[in-house]
C-alpha cells in the first residue's frame, strides 16, 4: 500500500511535468496547425538561461524560474515572429520539417553559448512530508501543486475569457476566426509564447533531479508528443489526462518491471493502443470533406 | 567515335548520366593515389555518398508521400549493429550479413508504420521518434551484441567469399550502390507506384477513387525508406568499421531530412547536392574558418538555419538555382541581343 | 434486394446524418443500363454526400446501394474499401478538380488504370520486361482517349496552369481508363463557359453511345441537364422530391418549389 502511494505520488509529479509539456504542443497545434516538435529544445535553452541567471545572480530558484519563463516567452514570440508567421502559406509536413530545423538552430546555439557540461539547478523547496508510510519531498508538492494551478489558470483562461474565446475560434477555423475580427496573428504568437513558458517550467521541474543538459528534455519531448496522440490532438483535456496516465505507467512500470526498460515498454505500449484506437482515448473520429 | 558515344549518352539518360557520375565518383582513390588531393576526403566523400543512399530513400517518403521519418538514424544504427554482428561475431559472409541486416529493420520499420500510417501522416514522426529511443537505448544496454557504450567493430568487406576489399574497393561498392539506388529510385518514380505516390500526396480523395490503397502505399514507401537507412548503415559499417550508440542520435536524421529539404524534395541529383551541402561544407568549409570553425554546433545551426530559409523562400531546394540561374542567363542574352538590334 | 434486371444502380432507403443533422434521409432510386441520371437540388440538398456514399468515401448509416460490377453480379457496395470501388466498375469525378499538379496529362490519365497495373515493386525498380510492357500498352490507351477529346497535343504538359475547361475534361478522360459500367459526375459543367459546356454535353453523350456505360451527374444548370439526362431525380434536405423524365421534373410542382420558393398568395 505504501510503495503503491509512493508511486502514486512520484506519477502526479512526474505526469505534471509531461502535461504542461503535451499542453504547449496542443496549443501550438490548435493554433498553427503544426506539431511542434521543436518544444522541448526551447525548453531546454530556456532552462539553460534560467540556470545561467541563477549562477550567476545567486537569486533564489522561483524567481530563476521565473526570469526562465519570461525568457521564454520572448523566444516563443521571436520565433513566431521570424519564422512561424511567415509560413503561412507553407504545407504542414514542411512547417513540421520547420520546427525539425528549429531544434536544430537551438541545438548549435545551446552549447556555443552555455557550454557543454550539464549544469545544476536547485530544488524550488526543501525538506519532506511523510504519510501513509509513503515520503514526499517539499518540492515535489510544490510541482504538482504549481502545474495544476497553471493548467486550471489555462483551462480557465481557455474557457472563460476572449484570449481562450479566441485562441479555440482560431483552432477551430482560421479563416472564419479572422474573418470574424480575432487577431489571429496574435493569438497564435501568444500560443507560442505560453508554450515556451510551459514547456520551460516542466524543464526546470525535470532540473533537480536530472540536471540541466542538452538532452535533459528528450524524454519528455516523445512523451508528450505521445500523450497528445493518446489524448487525440482534438481536445486540450485529452492530452493532460493522457500525460498524467503516462506518468503513473512510467512509474509503475520502472518499479515493478525495469527502470532501465519503463520508458521503452511504455513506449510500445502506447502505440499498442494507438493500433487498436487510433484517434486516442478521447479523440472524436473527423470525417474529411471531399 | 566521338559522336556515337554522344548520341549514346544523350539517348541513354538519365542511367548515362548516373553512369558518367559513378565512373567521376570512382576516380577520387586513383587521385589520392596520386596525392593529388587529400587521403581524409575520400573519408568525408564516402561518407556523403552513404548519406545520399539513406537520403534518397527518404526523398521517396517526405516527397512523394509527404510523411516524415525521424527513425533514420535508428534505423542506419541498427544496421551497422547486425552487420558487424553477423559477419565479425558470427563469422557469416557479407551478402548474407546485408541481406539480414536490411530485412530486420525493415520489419521493424513496417510493424511501426502498420501501428502509426493508418490515420494522420504526422503520427509517423512521432512514432519513430520513440522507435528510435528504443532503439538507442537496445544499442547500449543490448551489450552482449552491440558492446553499450564502447562500440563495436567491423572489417572491409569480403566479397563472394574471397574477394577481400580494402578502403579503396569499399569505396567502390558505396559508389556501385549510391549508383545502383539512383537507378532504382528513378524507375520506381516513373512506374505506377511512383504515380499513385504523388497522387496520394495530391490528392487523397483522388487517390482512393483511382483505387489506390494509400494505408498500402505509405507502408511501402516507409519500407523503402527504412530498407535504404539500414543499407546505409551496413556500409557504413564496412567502410568507417566502427560504430557506437551516439552515432545514432536524432540529430544525425534531422540531417539527412535537411539533406532533401535543402537539395530539393523529388530530385535525385537534388539529394546528392544536399548531401554534398549538408554533410561536405561543414566538413570541408566551415572547420576551416577562423572563430566559426571552432565553434561546436555550428554546423547544426548552419543546417538548421538553411532548412527554414530553403522552405520559406526556396521551396523546391537549391537544385532548381540551376534552372533560375539558366533562365536569368536567357533573359541577360535576350536583353544584349534586344541592344543590338 | 428487388430485381436488378437492366439495372446498374440501385440505391435504396439510404441515409446519413452528421452530428445529428440529416444529410440524406431514406433515400431511393436506381439507373437503368445505358442510362444518362441526373440528380438535382438546391445548395445543400445532400446531392454531393449521395455521391460520397455511394463510392463509400462516407459510410451510409443505414440503406443499401446495390452495383452490377464488370463482371454482371450484383454487389452490396456499403461496407466495402473505398479503393475497391473503382475495380468494380464504378468511378467518379470530383466537384473541385482533384489532379495532380506535379504530372503530366498523360500521367494523370494513367493513374485512372492504376489498379490494372500488376507489375511487382522489383521489377518496376529494374524497369524489367512486364513494367515496360504495362507502362506502353497503359500509355498508349490514355493518349488514345485524349486523342478523342482533342488533347492529344498537350499530353505531356505538366497539369499546373491548364485552364479549367481542360482539367474537367482530364478528369473526365481519367475516369474513362477502366472502361467503367458506371461513371459519377460532380457537377462536370460548373465553371464552364456556354461553348465548353456544349463540348461537353457532345462528350457526354458520346461516352454514353459508345461505351455503352451508364452515367450519373449532379449539376445546377437545368439547361444542361435537361438536355442530356434521361431521368432525373430531384432531392431536397437530403429527401427525394421526384424521379421522372426532364419534362416530369420541369412541371413538378414541389420541385419548383424546392428551386424557386413558394409563392405566397
Amino acid at each position: 500500500m505504501d510503495i503503491f502511494v509512493q508511486i502514486l505520488l512520484n506519477s502526479l509529479e512526474t505526469g505534471g511535468i509531461y502535461a504542461l509539456a503535451a499542453l504547449g504542443i496542443i496549443l501550438i497545434f490548435r493554433t498553427s496547425v503544426t506539431t511542434n516538435f521543436a518544444q522541448g529544445s526551447i525548453s531546454m535553452f530556456s532552462a539553460f538561461l534560467a540556470t545561467i541567471v541563477l549562477i550567476r545572480t545567486g537569486i533564489s530558484p522561483i524567481s530563476a524560474a521565473i526570469v526562465g519563463m519570461l525568457f521564454a516567452l520572448l523566444i516563443g514570440v521571436l520565433v513566431d515572429y521570424f519564422v512561424i508567421s511567415r509560413a503561412q502559406r507553407v504545407n504542414p509536413v514542411s512547417k513540421q520539417i520547420i520546427t525539425l530545423g528549429l531544434i536544430m538552430i537551438f541545438l548549435g546555439l545551446a552549447p556555443m553559448l552555455f557550454g557543454t557540461d550539464p549544469l545544476q539547478f536547485p530544488r524550488f523547496v526543501y525538506g519532506s512530508y511523510s504519510f501513509f508510510g509513503a515520503t514526499i519531498s517539499y518540492n515535489a508538492i510544490f510541482n504538482i501543486v504549481v502545474g495544476l494551478a497553471l493548467m486550471g489558470i489555462l483551462f480557465f483562461a481557455l474557457q472563460k475569457t476572449k484570449w481562450g474565446l479566441s485562441v479555440r475560434a482560431t483552432a477551430s477555423n482560421d479563416v472564419v476566426a479572422r474573418m470574424m475580427g480575432i487577431p489571429t496573428a496574435q493569438v497564435t504568437r501568444a500560443s507560442w509564447a505560453i508554450a515556451a513558458a510551459l514547456g520551460t517550467l516542466s524543464a526546470l521541474m525535470l532540473a533537480p533531479t536530472n540536471s540541466v543538459n542538452l538532452s535533459m528534455m528528450d524524454t519528455v519531448q516523445v512523451t508528450a508528443l505521445l500523450a497528445c496522440i493518446l489524448g487525440g490532438f482534438t481536445s486540450f483535456y485529452g492530452a493532460v489526462i493522457a500525460a498524467y496516465l503516462i506518468g503513473f505507467a512510467s512509474n509503475l512500470l520502472s518499479f515493478y518491471v525495469s527502470s532501465i526498460w519503463s520508458d521503452s515498454i511504455l513506449y510500445l505500449l502506447i502505440l499498442t493502443v494507438i493500433l487498436f484506437k487510433p484517434t486516442g482515448i478521447f479523440g472524436k473520429k473527423v470525417i474529411k470533406k471531399v | 567515335m566521338n559522336s556515337k558515344l554522344m548520341n549514346f549518352y544523350k539517348s541513354h539518360k538519365p542511367y548515362s548520366q548516373f553512369l558518367l557520375f559513378g565512373i567521376i565518383l570512382s576516380l577520387l582513390p586513383l587521385l589520392v593515389n596520386l596525392g593529388l588531393v587529400k587521403y581524409s576526403l575520400l573519408t568525408t566523400v564516402a561518407s556523403i555518398l552513404i548519406y545520399s543512399i539513406v537520403a534518397l530513400g527518404l526523398n521517396l517518403l517526405l516527397g512523394y508521400s509527404g510523411l516524415i521519418s525521424l527513425g533514420t538514424a535508428g534505423f542506419m544504427g541498427m544496421g551497422t549493429y547486425l552487420t558487424a554482428f553477423i559477419t565479425a561475431d558470427l563469422g557469416l559472409p557479407f551478402e548474407l550479413a546485408l541481406i539480414i541486416s536490411v530485412a530486420v529493420p525493415m520489419l521493424i520499420g513496417v510493424l511501426t508504420g502498420l501501428v502509426s500510417l493508418r490515420i494522420e501522416g504526422y503520427y509517423l514522426a512521432i512514432a519513430t521518434l520513440a522507435i528510435s529511443e528504443i532503439l538507442r537505448k537496445v544499442f547500449v544496454e543490448f551489450d552482449f551484441v552491440t558492446n553499450g557504450f564502447s562500440g563495436k567493430q567491423a572489417q572491409y568487406p569480403k566479397l563472394l567469399g574471397f574477394l577481400q576489399l580494402d578502403r579503396n574497393g569499399t569505396y567502390i561498392l558505396i559508389v556501385f550502390f549510391l549508383i545502383l539506388v539512383m537507378v532504382m529510385m528513378h524507375n520506381l518514380v516513373n512506374s505506377h507506384t511512383g504515380r499513385a505516390l504523388s497522387t496520394m500526396r495530391g490528392s487523397e480523395a483522388a487517390a482512393s477513387a483511382m483505387g489506390i490503397n494509400i494505408y498500402r502505399h505509405r507502408l511501402l514507401s516507409f519500407a523503402i525508406a527504412v530498407s535504404f537507412s539500414a543499407l546505409g548503415g551496413v556500409l557504413y559499417m564496412h567502410f568507417v568499421k566502427y560504430t557506437y550508440p551516439n552515432a545514432w542520435i536524432l540529430m544525425l536524421s534531422l540531417n539527412i531530412l535537411a539533406v532533401i529539404v535543402i537539395g530539393g524534395v523529388r530530385s535525385i541529383s537534388g539529394t546528392i547536392l544536399g548531401a554534398f551541402i549538408v554533410f561536405g561544407v561543414p566538413d570541408l568549409i566551415l572547420k576551416r574558418l577562423p572563430i566559426i570553425g571552432s565553434i561546436d554546433g555550428a554546423a547544426y545551426i548552419f543546417n538548421g538555419l538553411l532548412i527554414i530559409l530553403v522552405i520559406l523562400f526556396y521551396p523546391n531546394g537549391l537544385i532548381n538555382m540551376r534552372f533560375d540561374i539558366q533562365r536569368n542567363f536567357r533573359k541577360l542574352f535576350k536583353r544584349g541581343e534586344d541592344l543590338n538590334g | 434486394m428487388d430485381k436488378m434486371d437492366n439495372k446498374v444502380l440501385k440505391v435504396e432507403n439510404l441515409s446519413i446524418a452528421f452530428g445529428g443533422l440529416k444529410a440524406v434521409d431514406n433515400l431511393s432510386f436506381d439507373i437503368d443500363e445505358g442510362e444518362i441520371f441526373g440528380l438535382i437540388g438546391p445548395n445543400g440538398a445532400g446531392k454531393t454526400t449521395v455521391f460520397n456514399c455511394i463510392t463509400q468515401f462516407y459510410k451510409p448509416d443505414e440503406g443499401d446501394i446495390y452495383f452490377r460490377t464488370n463482371t454482371g453480379e450484383v454487389e452490396n457496395l456499403v461496407g466495402k474499401k473505398t479503393h475497391e470501388i473503382i475495380g468494380k466498375g464504378l468511378v467518379r469525378t470530383f466537384q473541385n478538380i482533384e489532379l495532380i499538379r506535379e504530372l503530366t496529362v498523360v500521367e494523370n490519365i494513367m493513374v485512372g488504370a492504376h489498379v490494372e497495373f500488376k507489375a511487382s515493386l522489383f521489377n518496376q525498380f529494374f524497369r524489367l520486361k512486364k513494367t515496360r510492357q504495362e507502362e506502353s500498352r497503359i500509355r498508349k490507351r490514355a493518349e488514345e482517349i485524349l486523342d478523342h477529346m482533342g488533347l492529344l497535343s498537350i499530353k505531356d504538359m505538366l497539369v499546373a496552369g491548364q485552364p479549367y475547361g481542360v482539367l474537367k475534361k482530364i478528369e473526365l478522360a481519367r475516369a474513362l481508363m477502366l472502361d467503367p459500367k458506371l461513371i459519377i459526375l460532380d457537377e462536370p459543367a460548373a465553371g464552364l463557359n456556354d461553348s465548353e459546356t456544349l463540348s461537353l454535353v457532345n462528350i457526354i453523350k458520346e461516352i454514353k453511345m459508345e461505351r455503352n456505360c451508364s452515367i450519373l451527374l449532379i449539376e445546377h444548370d437545368m439547361k444542361f441537364v435537361n438536355g442530356l439526362c434521361d431521368r432525373i431525380c430531384a432531392i431536397n434536405f437530403g429527401k427525394l422530391l421526384a424521379i421522372g423524365t426532364p419534362e416530369e421534373i420541369q412541371g413538378n410542382e414541389q420541385v419548383q418549389i424546392a428551386y424557386l420558393g413558394k409563392e405566397d398568395d
